[in-house]
């Protein structure tokens, strides 16, 4: 972890690898002279995108108030948030309801959780319309194979998948 | 100032050093979980002295939930001891800059370590050598359960596990491998008609599946000696095991794709392979200085002349052992003093030429 900046003599914190055109370059600098560049790290790409979508929020939703609204627990107000993107405490997730939902939407794609629960069980997600899809397709793939066996096994699937409410509740119980 | 003490066993006992799957491409794997504790603000809103005592009651908790593991606060070790931490990845660079009471509890060979307070009140975190995805898996879901009978986890069944970063929130973890890409990073001689580096589609690819390819410390590092991670980016929507799969799936891909790569340069480029190889060889076992991106770069071409058999008196556990004792923390450590950069240089080389001398 040692080595100089390429432009000045501190110590070098930032590295960066660029791959552009098939070319990799590395530079490596130090926090100063990385601001000079406007290199963006991963703190300033999340602010980034977090205010990339909020004036479309702030029409959708109610206003300004939402901005200085603050958490009762831990005073974070949703825009102290935005600009450093870190959360104040496991209560800012409910007081900026909305926000944080279309957020999070953003970021990974879907704002519903799949996984275990602490002490037992796992929560599923609500299958979307892309799994039934690929799934009908290994089911067509099988049946042209005349893999009966799997077929059926898929067919089950599907029926399971179309079936379920998607509210991703459907623990196995604690 | 007291001369610096190894706040670790020795550098022979740990993880990294034993054999794994498929080691001449994959280096490792790590699996972590990110979790909260209700009760506490998440760090950056911490009260004052709320760190501290949350960092008392965590590690009580740990200490129950597994006594073997030895705890140390960060406050307490010198910047060297700190340094030597980092160096075997079981702390990131943000926990030995900061000075917040924060601490780890890990495990003698270094396989679990647990970060308390850094981002998130707890990081847990688990290796292994080479590919072992299952091993890593079950190592952090083990000691993640055991905590979960005494400490309530800021979770709802909505978002899953709550975390100080969006980026996290839901599964709470990240998976991922340190691959050894020498040949897919290899540019071609003549520029001309050079087409993309394999690295490049990898990282493409990667993308498309949600997965993302990085250097060697993680966020924002780079890829020194090509060394490269690649990890999961999605904790919401997608189960761990649904994570664990797609990555396996990616890896099975790229681990063909560079050993193809390398059959292709030993058969159209061999002499060029060899010289690269061979004078990688000589530097280190001549130089005089050394600074320790060099070294990286060195050993990386002779980790491929090692696996190529191209070069056969050298283990792969030398070079993995030489790639963590060559850093300024271990150096320092096995020194007994502090040391300058350029003196540093001297001592690497010192220790790279008498490592690989000829029994």
């Amino acid at each position: 972890m040692s080595g100089h900046c390429d432009r000045c003599e501190n110590p070098a914190t930032v590295h960066l690898t660029e791959i552009k055109g098939g070319q990799k370059t590395e530079r490596h600098l130090c926090e100063k002279c990385a601001a000079g560049l406007h290199v963006p790290s991963a703190s300033k790409e999340l602010a980034k995108l977090l205010k990339s979508f909020e004036p479309a929020l702030a029409l959708a939703t109610q206003g300004p108030a939402v901005a200085t609204r603050a958490c009762p627990e831990c005073g974070m107000t949703y825009a102290e948030f935005r600009q450093h993107g870190r959360f104040g405490c496991a209560k800012d997730y409910e007081v900026f309801g909305e926000q944080i939902e279309k957020l999070l939407k953003r970021i990974h794609g879907s704002a519903r959780y799949a996984g275990k629960k602490p002490g037992g069980g796992t929560v599923h997600a609500p299958a979307t319309r892309d799994d039934i899809l690929r799934v009908r397709g290994l089911l067509d793939e099988a049946v042209k194979a005349e893999n009966y066996e799997e077929a059926a096994r898929l067919r089950d699937q599907i029926r399971r998948l179309t079936e379920e409410p998607g509210d991703g509740g459907s623990g196995a119980g604690a | 100032m007291s001369p610096p003490r190894d706040p670790l066993p020795p550098l022979g006992e740990l993880w990294l050093l034993r054999e794994g799957s498929d080691q001449d491409v994959v280096v490792s794997s790590r699996m972590r979980l990110a979790r909260n504790v209700q009760g506490f603000h998440f760090k950056s809103r911490f009260r004052t002295d709320e760190a501290e005592r949350l960092e008392r009651h965590l590690r009580g908790a740990l200490k129950a939930a597994r006594p073997d593991l030895s705890y140390a606060s960060m406050n307490e070790l010198t910047t060297v001891q700190r340094d030597v931490l980092f160096e075997r990845h079981m702390v990131s660079a943000e926990h030995v800059q900061e000075s917040h009471p924060r601490g780890v509890a890990y495990s003698s060979d270094g396989t679990v370590s647990v970060l308390v307070n850094e981002e998130d009140h707890l990081r847990l975190q688990a290796f292994s050598p080479g590919l072992d995805l299952a091993g890593v898996d079950t190592q952090v879901n083990a000691l993640d359960d055991k905590l979960s009978a005494l400490l309530p986890f800021c979770f709802t069944e909505k978002y899953g596990y709550l975390t100080g970063c969006p980026t996290n929130t839901g599964t709470g973890l990240r998976v991922s491998v340190m691959l050894h890409l020498p040949a897919l990073s290899f540019r071609p001689e003549s520029k001309a008609s050079s087409p993309e580096p394999g690295v490049v589609k990898v990282s493409k690819a990667a993308q498309k599946l949600g997965l993302t390819v990085r250097g060697t410390h993680g966020e924002s590092s780079r890829a020194e000696g090509d060394f490269y991670q690649i990890s999961n980016q999605v904790t919401l929507g997608r189960s761990p095991e649904q994570a664990v799969s797609d990555l396996q799936a990616m890896l099975t891909q790229v681990i063909d794709y560079e050993r193809n790569s390398r059959g292709i340069l030993v058969k159209e480029d061999r002499t060029r392979l060899e010289d690269v190889v061979w004078r990688a060889w000589a530097t280190l076992r001549y130089a005089r200085r050394m600074s320790s991106r060099e070294a990286l770069a060195h050993l990386s071409a002779l980790r491929l002349g090692v696996c190529l058999k191209l070069i056969d008196n050298v283990a792969l556990r030398t070079l993995h052992t030489l790639m963590v004792a060559m850093q300024p923390g271990h150096l320092q450590i096995a020194a007994g003093r502090e040391l300058r950069p350029q003196e540093r240089d001297v001592v690497r080389a010192q220790l790279i030429r008498d490592t690989l001398a000829p029994a």
